[in-house]
């Protein structure tokens, strides 16, 4: 005899929950939490060092690095005298809320801007919530302004498109106006901020944003 | 690629809700905003089932349709297919859904 069992349960429910958990346990500690994904080699970590560097004396910043082999990258962190969680996924293409949930419990408290650098790829984070309190798509313009229609998950799922060296615009052949255009067809409601973290160039508008989005956050709260 | 992952999932639940019996098809609901690839959750579910569901389970994709509409003329869509521009007048389309992820039912024999 057979039978249709009707289960209606979203995949995914029980990375969901813990994610849900990590956001709990950030509000607790006081913690804004800003996830960053991007393609591998667009510059998350170089603009990661610009903004710490510029967020100095104006938060109290952590960061958590995810990545599939190495510590290079928490290294890098740690020389700027920010506390720093380093997560090796030892292959796995993306980070999830249980390797999130670990790491928090290994950063100090006094931190009130997290930074969670995911795993470089476009494809497999978009499905895995954190608990980040806000998500930011990070592509540079040697990769070609169509990553938004390429990838639209993961364009869909961010608060902010951050479109980093653009120090490089002068030689490559990138249309920065039909990026945005791209990324505000994918997703209408996404902020882009244009940056270059080599040089600087766009940092501070970026940094005041993650300034006034962590005040919203705690005001939102209260 | 996290397919396999997903697909691991699928099949835990799958094989605690079968109860004992004989899953004979698994079947989910897939988005096509979702950033999974139905083949590849195939190819894994073909992969992996035997542990969990057994070799005789078949994996049934459901493609969610995407419903939205035009911002410029403002004609509604409904697309098997996803694309950014309108069939009529080439505006932009905004989206109502398209992130589902859900395991639906699983058919299952009793002996």
């Amino acid at each position: 005899m057979r039978e249709l069992i009707t289960i209606e349960q979203k995949v995914l429910k029980k990375n969901g929950d813990i994610a849900a958990d990590n956001q709990r346990e950030l509000n607790r500690r006081g913690m804004f939490g800003v996830g960053l994904l991007s393609a591998p080699g667009s510059g998350k970590t170089a603009l990661l060092e610009r903004t710490l560097a510029a967020l100095a004396g104006r938060a109290r910043a952590g960061v958590i690095e995810g990545d599939v082999q190495t510590d290079r990258d928490a290294r890098r962190i740690a020389a700027l005298d920010v506390p720093v969680v380093q997560i090796v996924t030892n292959g796995t293409c993306h980070l999830e809320a249980r390797m999130v949930q670990e790491a928090l419990s290994r950063l100090p408290d006094d931190i009130d801007l997290l930074f969670i650098e995911n795993v470089g790829n476009l494809v497999c984070p978009a499905s895995y919530a954190l608990g980040e309190h806000r998500r930011v798509v990070v592509t540079s313009t040697p990769e070609g302004e169509d990553k938004p229609l390429k990838y639209p998950a993961v364009f869909r799922g961010a608060d902010a498109v951050v479109i980093n060296k653009i120090d490089l615009l002068p030689h490559v052949p990138y249309d920065i106006d039909q990026a945005r255009a791209f990324a505000l067809q994918v997703h209408p409601a996404v902020l882009v901020f244009e940056t270059s973290a080599l040089t600087g160039a766009g940092i501070a508008a970026w940094v005041d944003w993650l300034l006034a989005e962590k005040r919203r956050s705690a005001d939102a709260r209260q | 690629m996290h397919e396999a992952s997903i697909v691991r999932e699928i099949l835990e639940t799958a094989g605690a809700r079968a109860g004992g019996a004989r899953v004979r098809q698994v079947r989910v609901e897939v988005g096509q905003l979702s950033g999974v690839s139905p083949d590849a959750l195939t190819f894994y579910f073909e992969i992996l089932r035997g542990d969990t569901v057994g070799p005789q389970a078949e994996l049934e994709v459901a493609l969610v349709p995407l419903r939205g509409r035009c911002t410029a003329c403002g004609r509604a869509a409904r697309l098997q297919e996803l694309t950014w521009s309108c069939a009529q007048c080439a505006g932009a389309l905004v989206f109502d859904n398209g992130t589902e992820l859900s395991l639906t039912s699983l058919v299952v024999e009793h002996a």
